[in-house]
């Protein structure tokens, strides 16, 4: 959804610096600000990617009650309270009593039948209005629900035999994932198990695994009725009338083994139970994020988001906001606009640019510190793999601010005074010199700070789109910003650190920098001879 | 190492987040002044919405009612005395053309209404009908949903655009559901809570009369 923003996360990769945004594969690298870490101690931005999750509580998202994690393995990570799925459409079902209903409603609003129905009892999904009776399923009780299908769950022939398997196999589980974390690397760090027994693993390892022999043969019709793929299925698929008779693949593979393929021996399944989750540092262990326990809250003990230590940053085109605007005015008034100038209005709008135009684009920065930074940009050069005869020709250059600019603090009292004193006067800061720019020098303030307001700033900076350019607009931007540091010793500046650990001992010595990157997308380029026809690029 | 000062760390405010959506977005979302009614406490309720039973609805204060809503405070508990039938907190949106019904069911025999409850910073999107019995703060649905009766939604959970969410679902804090029916997809970012409460206010802020008839 251009135009947009997003942060890279270097996801413990050697080089600090992302891939081209011109790969395909960059999207996964760049992430909303919002969803990022900050590990303080490692002084990096961390993602959901890598981070390391831990599972700090187990609830179940139907009835909510906690479940506690002793009782969750027992009870297969399933709701054992009266909480079940619908096998056919994945809605929740409800207890069902069997005496005459009063009116059509009283099927639907299962809170009336809890206490006072009569035997025997079944499970009603009112969505699609599948119903346990169907695969002769009732029950005596309307209570203890969970007890009874997890007694039929793991009885059934498969749980047996997988119980069997893991027995068997659970002497060699340590010995296994040591031999992956020795032919994947990366494995160990996100292992604790391995690490802490590997002196017993070596002793393992040796020992052979003896042959299991296993109680249900694979693909008789014995122990497992159908879905297998033998005859039985065959004969089942050639007799079919209606393909609603066959469990699609969604409706099956919520189980772990091969189950039936007729639709209409899906049985109700519990409910799987939701975990809240702390987070830690992939790095350092540091913990990140840690729920508050009760498992509705909302709240976290613990929260270093990204958020709250980098700028955030926001790009908006202005023909875009313009084209928007005339949009919103005519509909709140309700004018009706020609249908050509509305198509252009909306196709402007939705920031689609014509190749060979220039473009202006706003970044408007809000700093989350409570002290004030200065901040400097930097475009991702990248070379288009097509130069073969060696002259460079990107389809777009990017024009930024080309010198440091200033962002007040945020303050919470709205006190914001001058803070011209820390970071000199004005004047040092005009960046309204591009270093690419061909015809810009005579529009002063495309490029350079646009406007300064509380703890906001807004740079101006270009696109010259070429005759040939394509697709999609972005481009990534490495950001540098300067803070003062509370730190007392300054203990890292190693000379190997990443760009993002160095720090400005030079004139100020409490002066620290940190250096991260974002993509930038501006939106799609239409052509020109297309604009009024066709808005897809 | 870029580290914060305590107090900073563990209490991130909502308004840091509205700045930068203001920065983002201070595109005004004009309506025609006319169109609607400002209460004492910024309530906006546009006069194409019908209000029905008014004196059994409370708005929080700063909550926008929109063309063609309706809102059913006229279908309430049987007996004496009056009843709030629905409650809606501060910087909730009813979008255009939404349909809020208290829901009902019989119970030893009565038909009755019950009340629907919605919390602090609670946006509807456009065309959706909702007979929830409560919603928590800071949720987000979207257009064109069925939120059926009884259903109870949690603290920062988000229903997406076209859910049909059956009666008596639960829908747990922080979850996005989807679909017909309703399914869980995704839990939702530690932060959900300050980017929606900066998102409602930034809504409330950005809708404005249009400047033309001051
Ligand atoms: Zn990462
Ligand atoms: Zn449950
Ligand atoms: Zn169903
Ligand atoms: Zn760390």
């Amino acid at each position: 959804m251009p135009p947009g923003v997003e942060y890279y996360c270097p996801c413990l990769s050697s080089t600090p610096h992302p891939p081209p945004s011109s790969l395909a594969s960059s999207l996964y690298s760049f992430h909303p600000l919002h969803s990022l870490f900050f590990c303080e101690e490692c002084d990096a931005v961390r993602c959901n990617r890598c981070v390391m999750v831990e599972v700090s509580g187990y609830y179940c998202p139907n009835c909510l009650f906690e479940v506690p994690s002793a009782s969750v393995r027992a009870e297969k990570n399933r709701c054992a309270r009266n909480c079940f799925m619908c096998p056919n459409c994945q809605n929740t079902l409800t207890v069902v009593a069997s005496d005459p209903p009063d009116n059509g409603e009283t099927r639907t609003s299962p809170i009336v039948l809890s206490a006072v129905g009569e035997p025997p009892f079944f499970l009603y999904c009112n969505h699609c209005r599948w119903d346990s009776a169907e695969v002769d399923m009732t029950f005596e009780k309307p209570t203890g629900l969970a007890a009874q299908l997890q007694k039929f769950e793991d009885s059934a022939p498969e749980a047996l035999e997988f119980e069997r398997l893991k027995e068997h196999f659970e002497p060699f589980l340590p010995a296994a994932s040591s031999a992956l974390a020795r032919d994947i690397p990366g494995v160990v760090k996100y292992n604790p198990l391995t690490r802490s027994r590997s002196g017993r693993d070596r002793a393992a390892a040796k020992s052979e695994i003896p042959d299991y022999r296993a109680r249900v043969e694979a693909g008789s019709s014995h122990g497992l009725a159908s879905g297998s793929g033998g005859e039985v299925d065959v004969d089942f698929m050639k007799h079919l009338e209606t393909a609603g008779e066959v469990a699609s693949l969604e409706q099956r593979w919520v189980n772990s083994w091969t189950t039936s393929l007729h639709a209409n021996d899906l049985k109700p399944l519990r409910i799987p139970l939701h975990s809240k989750k702390s987070k830690r540092c992939p790095s350092c262990r540091h913990i990140l994020i840690k729920p508050e326990q009760k498992a509705q809250s909302v709240r976290f003990k613990i929260k270093l988001v990204a958020a709250n230590y980098l700028p955030a940053i926001t790009v908006s085109l202005p023909h875009a906001r313009a084209a928007m605007e005339m949009i919103k005015r005519s509909s709140a008034l309700n004018k009706s606009t020609s249908t050509a100038v509305a198509e252009e209005h909306a196709a402007a709008a939705s920031g689609a640019m014509i190749a060979g135009k220039t473009y202006p684009f706003h970044l408007a920065f809000t700093n989350p510190l409570y002290d004030p930074i200065q901040v400097r940009l930097h475009v991702q050069r990248t070379l288009t793999p097509s130069s073969a005869d060696g002259k460079q020709k990107a389809p777009f250059a990017v024009t930024l601010p080309s010198s440091a600019f200033p962002i007040a603090a945020f303050a919470e009292a709205w006190e914001y005074e001058d803070d011209e004193d820390m970071f000199g006067d004005e004047g040092d800061y005009d960046g309204a010199r591009g270093t690419k720019d061909r015809d810009g020098r005579a529009r002063p303030r495309t490029v350079g700070v646009l406007e300064r307001r509380a703890n906001v700033t807004v740079v101006g900076g270009e696109v010259v789109l070429g005759k040939e350019a394509r697709g999609n607009i972005k481009f990534n931007m490495l950001v540098t910003y300067t803070y003062r540091s509370d730190d007392p010793e300054p203990e890292n500046d190693d000379p190997t650190a990443t760009p993002s650990k160095r720090g400005t001992q030079d004139k100020q010595p409490q002066m620290k920098t940190f250096s991260f990157y974002t993509v930038v997308e501006l939106g799609n380029i239409i052509r020109r001879e297309e604009s009024k026809v066709d808005m897809d690029p | 190492m870029l580290r914060l000062k305590a107090y900073h760390r563990f209490r991130f405010p909502s308004e840091y987040y509205s700045l930068v959506l203001k920065a983002a977005m201070d595109n005004p979302i004009y309506y025609a002044r006319a169109e609607y009614i400002e209460t004492d406490t910024g309530n906006k309720v546009s006069r194409r919405a019908t209000i029905a039973g008014p004196q059994n609805i409370i708005l929080g204060g700063k909550t926008i009612i929109a063309s063609g809503a309706i809102i059913r405070g006229d279908l309430r508990r049987t007996g004496p005395g009056h009843a709030v039938v629905i409650s809606l907190g501060r910087y909730c949106l009813v979008g255009e053309g939404c349909v809020m019904r208290p829901p009902y069911k019989t119970y030893r025999g009565n038909f009755n209404y019950y009340p629907m409850k919605i919390g602090d910073h609670v946006h509807i999107g456009s065309n959706t009908v909702v007979e929830a019995a409560t919603i928590g703060n800071h949720v987000d649905i979207g257009k064109n949903c069925v939120i059926g009766k009884f259903t109870i939604i949690k603290d920062c959970a988000k229903i997406a655009d076209g859910t049909i969410v059956p009666p008596n679902t639960v829908i747990p804090a922080m979850s996005l559901f989807a679909g017909s029916p309703a399914q869980f997809v995704e839990d939702l970012p530690e932060s959900t809570q300050e980017m929606v409460e900066a998102y409602t206010k930034n809504y409330y802020t950005r809708f404005q009369p249009m400047p033309t008839e001051r």
